[in-house]
């Protein structure tokens, strides 16, 4: 049996940052990265944009050439079946014994699907995404449901297909943006137009040709940033490129059903979804809209997975996220959890609370492993300050999208200002205040405001004499707060 | 905010010669001195509508006009010769910005502000020369862009660049850029042309708060975002040949790299511990202002003390920081041109900073004064001679004036193809 000073289960962002940490910190310690599928996350290009926002790539690396990366680090190929903490060890579903001296569970979380139906596909990974671009090919109908992230980056990159978006709310994207937002991006999607010029992609690096043909069974790590840009995501349309895309508001999703059950149950396609052929799959919503598909997507959010590896072990979060203190330990000695599979219990700086993104992943990847270190001199480690503050980058739309702080006045009860400036198609910034501070904000397109606003939210300056001219155009905030 | 009428405002400004305008006492509450500002054309008519705009009814608070700060600064005790506004003054925090104001340490009333320096502390721009012609750079401009980019060393795997631990950072504000010295990343030379040579002795990491050191930890050697970067320019111009030659630029089309960043989230902290400090302070030791942002401490209080050993320590981290950039940059252009820093002449040319607080030795009246002089946006610069000339600048005393050439460059972002200008206009006296 091989005994390593430090474990880590998980090939993802969370489970890659914690392992550069440890090799950094330790060089001559052994690490131990179990994944259970070919492909690791590995992050480049880290660009620091201000203080606490960061933005990065990830690529996947064949598992083989990242354990090259740093000479005290292996990495195994594997799925961990149990934790015996007494004494130390993890058993792997190929027989194998591994002794830990500090572990580290990065396992992830799976997407909540829909329903079992075959045509139902959750995004993922690496290979879901793979099956969801074989069925793409074929379909001139796609059905999304859900109204976070992934959704609204699949939505806008789809061509080729008609595409009907089922969200539960009133506007779109609402998981991360608020309706005025929403209703800027869908305007755009509307016009058809979207922010600047289309990008050349350069970060995801896709190397799906490495994967081992039977593959099929192994679940891999979540997608982080620009997933979906080099995949094919023209569908069957081919003779219109355009997107065409038609959202059904505040609707959920009742029953999913088979052509055959479809045929039998007696229900008829909605009016507005009448077509002359049959589909592979039935969806029926709350409202009574009926209609059919060749396929759905479900990226109606994720489910940790505390309760698959010796999952009675740990005490959770009803979600099944695995509870974790400032210093990421579970209630079992010597294990910690970092990533989505986690669920934080301190209590949470004003400004920061945990959303299940790939940046927080990384933060905490970085951050559990300095602790696992510290745990090895027995001493603790205090709160990285990306903790102190909410913030995440990423792109809707083409547009740039800066989340700060509680940007969606998270926390407030609804007792708080609302600062808001748009510029149709271009521009949208939305500023959180509360008794004349600043608490969040929303930055959509290049405003360059958001060093200034990390700035403000984290000094808490009184801004009240400014009223509303804080965000008046003419004034350079930038430079006056430099 | 005193509210008149627009032209009874204009009553009391004066124009004393084609760049200059004086502020009469009385154009705010309890001046001791009064203001000048200096203007073009283009700049005086921004600085009226700011000001006619202001008086408009209705219009209080918020944001002042720029001749309204530089009076309230000219209330402030302690304050010696005039509150000065240097081109391109526009509002700020407290003070404008390109005000710049001197408060005589031997009055026991005289204050010292944070919002004279600004959040921002030791903003600066370190000029750092090559032998590289522009026709060497234009082929692989976009890859050598990326390599300063990639240099960048965040977080984990940066193999100690940057200090990334607490020790490291303690030391490093102690001893600003002697710390960079120590560690390999700057040259002896480099400092003999930096302001302070790149350490203010005062520094004291006691003086600084837990939250400003977790804050400035994770952004060392990073550049920021909005106004900071780093360009790769190349000479369009040379006015006097002397003194550029003094500097080692030597021909039209020279590339050089000019790093602009401070100390950010850091100098934030201080600063806005400080503020908070001092308006506590305020009452007890009776100091009155006319603009709550312009909160302030006698200079020898334990707050005035506290924030001027805090503020060196962001100064010291703000030097550590260009250092940094500075050997990123000899690197990237090191490989990408399979050469050597030291081959590539790349030295420093220059190194100041454009918002910070010192002691310095005046005369006030033909009378030698210790005057704590306050730049925000503004930098120094010295008449011919002056003992703080680095020795082989001396003999190029119009080299050395009109930095705020420099300050208005600043507001191009990210990484581009400029032209710099080495040109002597104008007079600016510290």
């Amino acid at each position: 049996m091989e005994s390593y000073t430090f474990v880590v289960v998980g090939g993802g962002i969370a489970g890659v940052s914690c392992v550069e940490m440890l090799c950094h910190l330790r060089p001559d310690n052994r690490v131990l990265l179990i994944t259970a599928s070919q492909l690791v996350k590995a992050v480049a290009n880290v660009s620091q944009l201000t203080q606490i926002l960061c933005s990065f790539d990830v690529e996947e690396q064949n598992y083989g050439e990242f354990s090259g990366k740093f000479p005290n680090l292996t990495v195994v190929q594997d799925t961990v079946l149990d934790i015996l903490p007494e004494s130390h060890q993890i058993r792997t579903d190929k027989g194998l014994t591994f002794h830990y001296e500090k572990l580290c569970l990065c396992h992830g979380a799976r997407p909540r699907l829909l329903s079992d139906n075959e045509f139902v596909l959750g995004i993922r990974d690496t290979e879901s995404v793979q099956v969801f671009q074989n069925k793409l090919k074929e379909a001139s109908r796609v059905v999304i449901v859900g109204n976070g992230g992934i959704a609204t980056e699949l939505v806008h990159e789809l061509k080729g297909v008609d595409v009907i978006w089922v969200i539960k709310d009133e506007t779109i994207s609402a998981t991360f943006v608020d309706p005025g937002a929403g209703q800027f991006f869908l305007d755009s999607l509307q016009e058809g137009q979207t922010g600047g010029a289309p990008e050349v992609c350069k970060r995801m690096k896709y190397s799906s040709r490495d994967l081992a043909p039977n593959s099929s069974t192994c679940k891999g790590s979540a997608l982080g940033p620009d997933w979906h840009r080099n995949i094919q995501t023209l569908g069957a349309k081919v003779e219109s490129t355009a997107r065409n895309v038609m959202v059904e508001f505040k609707s959920e999703v009742k029953r999913v059903l088979t052509r055959t059950e479809f045929q039998g149950c007696g229900l008829k396609e909605s009016d507005k979804w009448q077509s002359a052929r049959d589909w592979s799959v039935y969806i029926e919503l709350d409202n009574g809209t009926v209609l059919g598909s060749d396929f759905v997507v479900s990226a109606t959010g994720v489910t940790p997975n505390g309760d698959l590896i010796s999952g009675h072990l740990f005490e959770q979060t009803p979600d099944l996220g695995i509870k974790v203190d400032d210093n990421f330990r579970t209630n079992v000695l010597d294990v910690f959890a970092a990533g989505d599979v986690c669920t934080t219990t301190w209590t949470n700086a004003p400004h920061w609370f945990q959303m299940r993104l790939w940046t927080q992943a990384r933060q905490m990847g970085l951050h559990v492993g300095q602790c696992m270190n510290a745990s090895l001199e027995n001493r603790l480690q205090t709160l990285d300050f990306s903790f102190e503050m909410f913030t995440h980058v990423t792109k809707f739309f083409g547009y740039k999208v800066v989340l700060l702080g509680l940007f969606n006045g998270q926390t407030l009860n609804n007792e708080y200002e609302i600062l808001l400036r748009i510029t149709k198609g271009q521009e949208y910034v939305k500023t959180i205040l509360k008794d004349g501070r600043m608490h969040g904000a929303i930055l959509i397109g290049e405003t360059d405001l958001e060093e200034t606003f990390e700035n403000l939210i984290l000094n808490q300056m009184d801004l009240s004499s400014y009223g509303e001219d804080l965000l008046d155009p003419s004034v350079d905030i930038e430079d006056y707060f430099d | 905010m005193v509210v008149r009428s627009y032209e009874d405002e204009c009553q009391f400004l004066e124009k004393l010669g084609p760049h200059t305008w004086k502020i009469k006492s009385g154009f705010q509450p309890n001046m001791k001195v009064d203001g000048v500002f200096y203007v073009n054309e283009q700049l005086e008519k921004l600085m009226f509508e700011e000001l006619r705009n202001a008086c408009r009814p209705g219009m209080v608070g918020g944001f002042l006009p720029g001749v309204k700060q530089i009076a309230n600064v000219a209330a402030l005790p302690g304050i010696v010769g005039r509150s000065v506004g240097l081109p391109d003054i526009h509002s700020g925090y407290g003070f404008a910005i390109g005000n710049m104001a001197a408060f005589d340490m031997g009055n026991p009333e005289a204050v010292v502000s944070p919002g004279g320096v600004g959040f921002d502390i030791n903003c600066g721009v370190r000029l750092i020369r090559t032998n590289l012609t522009e026709r060497d750079v234009q082929p692989v401009k976009e890859q050598l862009t990326q390599s300063i980019f990639d240099h960048i060393p965040v977080g984990v795997g940066s193999k100690g660049i940057i200090p990334m631990n607490a020790k490291d950072l303690e030391e490093a504000l102690e001893m600003g850029m002697d710390w960079s010295l120590r560690e390999g990343y700057v040259w002896p030379e480099d400092k003999e042309h930096c302001e302070e040579y790149g350490r203010m002795l005062n520094a004291d990491p006691n003086c600084v708060s837990t939250r400003a050191k977790k804050r400035g930890l994770p952004q060392l050697g990073t550049l920021g975002a909005g106004n900071h970067y780093a360009e790769i320019q190349v000479v369009d111009e040379i006015f006097d040949p002397f003194a550029a030659g003094q500097m080692g630029i030597d021909q039209k089309g020279q590339v050089v790299v000019m790093i602009h960043c401070g100390s950010r989230g850091f100098g934030h902290q201080v600063a806005t511990d400080a503020l908070v400090a001092m308006e506590k302070a305020m009452k007890r030791d009776k100091i009155e202002v006319n603009d709550r942002q312009l909160a302030c401490a006698r200079i020898q209080s334990e707050e005035g003390q506290n924030y001027l050993k805090g503020m060196a320590c962001a100064a010291n981290f703000a030097w550590v920081n260009r250092s940094s950039m500075t050997f990123l940059t000899r690197q990237a252009f090191a490989k990408m041109f399979k050469s050597d820093p030291d081959d590539l002449d790349m030295h420093v040319i220059y190194d100041v900073s454009h918002n910070i607080a010192k002691v310095e030795q005046h005369l006030v009246e033909g009378k030698p004064k210790t005057l704590l002089v306050h730049r925000k946006g503004s930098t120094r610069a010295f008449p011919p001679h002056h003992p703080l000339i680095p020795v082989d600048y001396q003999e190029a005393p119009e080299s050395y004036k009109n930095v705020t050439d420099v300050v208005d460059t600043c507001h191009a972002v990210g990484i581009s193809k400029k032209c710099i200008k080495l040109r002597p206009i104008g007079v600016i006296k510290g």
